[in-house]
């Protein structure tokens, strides 16, 4: 028996197995064979000379907790079960704790393009663990499909490992991929202060936090794209198919009006061995479907995520969440959140306050911004929580 | 190509310790530890797997084990996923292939 188990040995699971160890008996469980989840492969430059290296900061978490806390790794959860206390089912066998923390982080969503399923076409996630992780690269030439803060903070890493990425457009539209030129634009501009382009400078300031984006910005935006942030963006052209019989050999770039719509005949095909698709993250959730928790949807935090107080407490009691699984945001973020779900655990007031605090710090200040209306969707989740607990209470 | 990165400008050097391992009985290397899909790529390998249905390649998709499709077999054990699976000294790793239609016959594939 266990006092927690820890779901995710990401950077909110590892962050609360750190704090618990310290007065409890800890189990945290990962299906992948390396602690750390999504900080291994993470790289981005947060000041000038100052970067963030996510293989380091895993490597700091794991040391701080693998003398105390038992970590247990390539370990799925298939079942929880709640009755008195809780019952975890593993590939390693089943554990009990009176308390849960699920920190089970998010996935990549993907756009669907004829010929996806061709070798070397991959999520960028993927790409981003092969370059900086595994140091394999994914391929010499690549072209990225979709256009968000992820897939232009892994197209960096890409280019600091040498590896040439060709374009990044957008994706085809249809019924999943609804994204135009004017969402795209919307990104690079709330990226606009990290990048050091006159264009995106000047897109800022033509079409500032006013929403539509002003259409000369948009109508300005050249119909090749530009190169930002070193990076060759291109917001008036779709990958429209992945070319190759037995792998990736060319995408076929079909070029766009302002709107997104196709212009005819202007198609072309980019050479390249190796396509990443990207369409941000979503939450991964079925722990808490499991145990038949809420869930609430919000876009901006990446899609269904269970209902859960700003203090991570969920419906349940002694149940806890943390991380990317409560919305999609940075690691400092779910460190944060991991610890939140710790002190609350322990019963320590003070302390899930300060880190609140720091929650409310970072997203203030995070470099990188997952989604624009996080705030929005944040509270979206929390007065349904208090429209609940009122219910409860009468 | 699909070189290892030993000198990344940011991350520094690394000296991996290559072990051999059997790729359809062939013995390639793979730095121990690492991903199997990882160490296969290393050495140009990209198609992971043959679809069951159509025979077509398939490789390295999400590299986390959500998608699958990176399935291969382990020491005679199916459906292991590459990207999941570190490398071990020795290991027998197999290419999953298309599958027999049980009700067409062995060689009508729809």
């Amino acid at each position: 028996m266990f006092d927690t188990i820890i779901i995710g040995a990401g950077p909110a699971g590892l962050s609360a197995a750190g704090i618990l160890q310290e007065k409890q008996k800890v189990l945290v469980l990962d299906e992948y064979f390396h602690a750390g989840g999504r900080l291994l492969g993470q790289l981005y430059e947060e000041k000038k000379g100052k970067w963030w290296n996510g293989l380091e900061i895993a490597r700091k978490l794991v040391s701080d907790t693998q003398d105390k806390t038992e970590i247990r790794l390539s370990t799925s959860v298939y079942d929880v079960e709640l009755d008195d206390t809780y019952t975890v089912h593993t590939t390693s066998g089943t554990f009990r704790s009176r308390h849960l923390i699920i920190a089970t982080g998010s996935r990549e969503k993907s756009n669907p393009l004829p010929e996806w399923d061709l070798p070397g076409v991959m999520t960028v996630g993927a790409a981003q663990v092969l370059t900086n992780f595994s140091r394999v690269r994914p391929g010499d030439k690549g072209v990225i499909v979709g256009i968000n803060p992820l897939s232009m903070v892994i197209a960096m890493e890409l280019g600091y490992a040498d590896i040439d990425v060709a374009k990044i457009c957008l994706p085809p539209e249809n019924l999943l991929s609804t994204q135009k030129p004017e969402d795209a634009f919307e990104t690079l501009v709330s990226l606009g202060h990290s990048a050091p382009s006159r264009f995106i400078s000047t897109g800022a300031g033509l079409a500032g936090k006013a929403k539509p984006i002003h259409p000369a910005a948009l109508k300005l935006f050249p119909k090749n794209g530009i190169r930002a942030m070193g990076l060759p963006i291109s917001i008036k052209e779709k990958i429209i198919r992945i070319n190759g019989t037995e792998k990736v050999e060319s995408v076929t770039v079909q070029k766009t009006d302002s709107k997104g719509k196709p212009l005819n005949g202007k198609t072309r095909e980019v050479k390249c061995d190796f396509v990443c698709i990207s369409d941000g993250l979503a939450p991964l959730s079925e722990i808490g479907s499991l145990l038949n928790l809420k869930h609430v949807y919000a876009e901006s935090l990446g899609g269904y995520v269970p209902l859960h107080s700003e203090m991570m407490e969920t419906e349940l009691p002694n149940l806890y969440v943390a991380g990317n699984v409560t919305g999609i945001e940075n690691a400092k973020v779910a460190m944060y959140q991991g610890q939140l779900a710790a002190h609350k655990i322990l019963g320590d007031e003070d302390a899930a306050m300060r880190s609140l605090s720091a929650i409310t710090h970072e997203r203030k200040n995070a470099k990188v911004k997952f989604h624009k209306d996080l705030l929005q969707g944040r509270e979206t989740v929390e007065t349904m929580w208090r429209e609940i607990e009122k219910r409860k209470a009468e | 190509m699909t070189d290892r990165i030993m000198n990344h400008k940011i991350l520094g050097t690394i000296q991996p310790e290559l072990v051999p391992f059997r790729w359809n009985g062939e013995i390639i290397h793979g730095a121990e530890g690492e991903s199997l899909a990882a160490a296969l790529l290393a050495n140009g390998i990209r198609t992971l797997r043959r679809h069951e249905k159509d025979g077509k390649p398939r490789g390295i998709y999400c590299n986390i084990g959500h998608c699958s499709e990176c399935r291969v077999t382990v020491n005679g054990e199916r459906n292991q996923r590459a990207c999941l699976t570190p490398v071990e000294k020795g290991m027998d790793v197999e290419q999953q292939t298309e599958l027999p239609h049980l009700v067409k016959g062995d060689d009508a594939h729809v």
